[in-house]
């Protein structure tokens, strides 16, 4: 890489002496260093998200009301904690939150158009990825804004706990429409899922909300949605802690 | 070679741009293949479990593939019966706990349109009891062409799937041909193959334009990495004058829009889909099939394994309380199937069907009407061998199980389950 930067034949210092060639090198860096980053982010959050969030996010059957909006947004604020205070404090630039999410959502329908629908066959509809690209935006917004990670820590951090059911609803709410097969009612997403068969995966793995005697039956959505936001205040800061120790770190200090 | 290509350099160095380029191919597809190893590896895991899990986990039987040619869109019937062991490892986690019965496909070349068993629709999971007897039916239809070694099967929660014997089943036709429908509760008729995608799609796109848009503002002013990150450093405390009044006003701009856009959504997503109902799960009972009470009553006496001569003699007691003979038409362990030709003419239904036709000799004749009296039976054949069943001697836990079918001078067939300690012998 040393090869390719722009400023290499400079130990005369005459090759970054006018503005206008010095603006060219920078143009060069950012040109090689933002699409390794898009890649970067990419590469760990989609394998981040896989390691955690999984099959929630594979299977159209799996998006259930209960454990989907909680475990989702404690995975997905990570990389948003960690560079957006990386970013913020370096560059004042508010982009991580949607940037990193803009990369997992890129490489979700590569991977689910490649690996599940051209190589295992199976049906779009039935893996499609989810949306998340508003919640970075909330995030990047409130942190320029309040130019504050304390104030981003709480209101974007419950943003992205509360909204990850009614960002997705106008997705998702088709695949919830009630069939009967066999005298048994399904949702739509249920038909698929058992429709298509996965030999690896039966219907018992599925970790969804399953019938409780508790009497908040009617109320699963908004109380989910409320609780995975106040977790995820606490989840958000404590990115941002790992983000502040990782600014700290002497890799970075070494390049001022 | 390299002579004969003319100009050297540029020729060896196509060489190594066409080796590295291969090589990334190489390993992308092996990445490819290792993310979806689980996926497809599980339909012909038949020979790697351990034989004490196939013989003493549940036994197979009678299975049967309604046609073993067809074309997209056609439907085959898989049926058969089953018995979950009595002699179930304790090691192993119970079919009594949470079980589920599926068909050992390499992905959705098959959907499944209906799968029972005693009757029962096995859309949910279940449980099924030791040492009783299940009818399963599933009813498949064709949807990608190939070959496929069809196997029913059973996912036991903790343990994995227990495979059933597999048949060959060859799929002609267009992939593209497929259909499947269903009629929502709400009376809409849906294509199950693209219902929903498009929407889903389309807001995925949304956003994702969205949100790029976003990213792209900040790009604008490039060069902004070393700019930036030499502001912010001479700035120190007062970085945050680096954002503008213009910056905040399209944020404050994007974060209305982004907040408004949700509430809309899900608004006029509720508009439209006004009924919904969440995902449904829970447990179906099975109730086992009703038998009459046995009159062939078995005990094992002895089991010995010869290793040399593939061999497995076991020693039986044997009390027939029906009103005519009896004897050993056939023994099934672990999906292989030893028939005594003597008895019963089983012919395998293909080449990889695990039935070795004349491999199972009697010794010390029929059991009669209310007689009790000591049998041995050889099963000796290769395929012991071949199905890597000989890891018994392996197991920490060297027991046996299998199915005895005792055929009547009166053609009834019984189906006894035995099973026991087994002792190897080595010469
Ligand atoms: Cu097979």
């Amino acid at each position: 890489m040393a090869q390719d930067a722009p400023a290499a034949p400079a130990p005369t210092r005459t090759a970054v002496a006018t503005s206008a060639e010095q603006r060219r090198a920078y143009i060069q860096f950012d040109l090689l260093i933002i699409p390794l980053i898009v890649l970067l982010f990419m590469g760990i959050f989609s394998f981040h998200f896989a390691l955690l969030v999984g099959d929630w996010d594979y299977w159209v059957d799996w998006r259930d009301r209960r454990w989907w909006p909680l475990v989702t947004p404690l995975a997905l604020s990570v990389l948003p904690g960690v560079f957006g205070y990386l970013l913020w404090d370096r560059l004042r630039l508010p982009v991580a939150g949607t940037l990193t999410i803009l990369c997992l959502t890129f490489a979700s329908w590569v991977s689910r158009y490649l690996n599940f629908h051209l190589f295992a066959d199976f049906p779009m509809n039935m893996v499609w990825p989810s949306t998340y690209i508003a919640l970075g935006l909330i995030f990047d917004c409130i942190l320029l804004l309040s130019r504050s990670f304390f104030v981003t820590g709480l209101f974007g951090g419950f943003l992205f706990g509360l909204l990850v059911y009614p960002l997705n609803w106008p997705l998702l709410a088709p695949f919830q429409v009630p069939v009967e097969l066999h005298g048994t009612m399904l949702t739509v997403a249920d038909l698929l899922g058992y429709e298509y068969v996965r030999t690896a995966i039966p219907e018992y793995v599925r970790k969804i909300e399953q019938s409780t005697l508790r009497t908040f039956g009617e109320a699963v959505t908004p109380l989910t949605a409320v609780f995975a936001g106040f977790l995820n205040i606490l989840n958000t800061w404590f990115w941002m802690w790992i983000g502040y120790l990782g600014a700290k770190s002497v890799w970075l200090r070494k390049i001022t | 070679m390299i002579d004969a290509a003319g100009t050297p350099t540029a020729a060896k160095l196509r060489s190594r741009r066409e080796r590295l380029r291969r090589r990334t191919l190489r390993m992308l597809a092996l990445f490819y293949v290792l993310m979806l190893l689980p996926l497809v590896a599980d339909a012909h895991g038949e020979r790697a479990q351990m034989p004490q899990l196939r013989m003493s986990t549940v036994h197979w039987f009678d299975i049967e593939v309604s046609t073993t040619r067809l074309d997209v869109n056609d439907e085959i019937v898989v049926k058969g019966s089953f018995m979950p062991s009595r002699f179930w490892p304790e090691h192993v986690e119970s079919i009594e706990g949470t079980a589920f019965l599926n068909i050992g496909v390499p992905g959705p070349s098959f959907v499944r349109l209906d799968s029972r068993v005693n009757g029962v629709p096995m859309i949910r999971s279940t449980r099924f009891m030791r040492g009783e007897l299940y009818h399963f039916e599933m009813r498949l239809k064709a949807r990608k062409p190939g070959r496929y070694h069809v196997h029913p099967l059973i996912n036991v929660k903790g343990t994995g799937p227990i495979i059933g014997p597999g048949r060959w089943v060859e799929v002609g036709g267009n992939a593209a041909d497929f259909r499947l429908e269903a009629t929502t509760l709400l009376g809409q008729k849906i294509d199950l193959e693209h219902y929903g995608f498009a929407n889903a799609a389309w807001w995925s796109l949304f956003w994702f334009v969205f949100g790029l848009s976003w990213f792209v503002y900040w790009l604008l002013e490039c060069p902004i990495v070393i700019p930036r990150f030499k502001r912010r450093d001479e700035l120190g405390v007062d970085a945050d004058q680096m954002i503008t009044k213009a910056d905040r006003r399209f944020a404050f701009i994007y974060l209305t829009l982004t907040l408004s856009f949700i509430v809309g959504g899900y608004q006029y997503a509720q508009a439209s889909y006004p009924i919904t109902t969440p995902l449904q799960t829970g447990r179906v009972n099975v109730p086992p099939a009703e038998r009459p009470a046995p009159t062939v009553k078995v005990e094992m006496v002895e089991a010995r394994y010869r290793i040399p001569g593939r061999s497995f003699r076991i020693e039986l007691k044997v009390t027939n309380s029906g009103n005519s003979a009896v004897t050993v038409g056939e023994l099934a362990a672990g999906n292989l199937r030893f028939v005594n030709a003597a008895v019963s003419k089983v012919v395998p239904a293909d080449e990889d069907d695990l039935v070795a036709a004349d491999s199972l000799r009697v010794e010390n004749g029929p059991v009669q009407p209310s007689e009790t009296r000591n049998i041995v039976i050889y099963a000796d054949d290769a395929m012991w061998e071949t199905q890597r069943m000989t890891t018994m001697i392996k197991s920490p836990d060297a027991n046996v199980a299998a199915m005895l079918f005792f055929y009547g001078a009166d053609g009834e067939r019984h189906i006894v389950e035995i099973g026991g300690p087994m002792i190897p012998v080595f010469g």
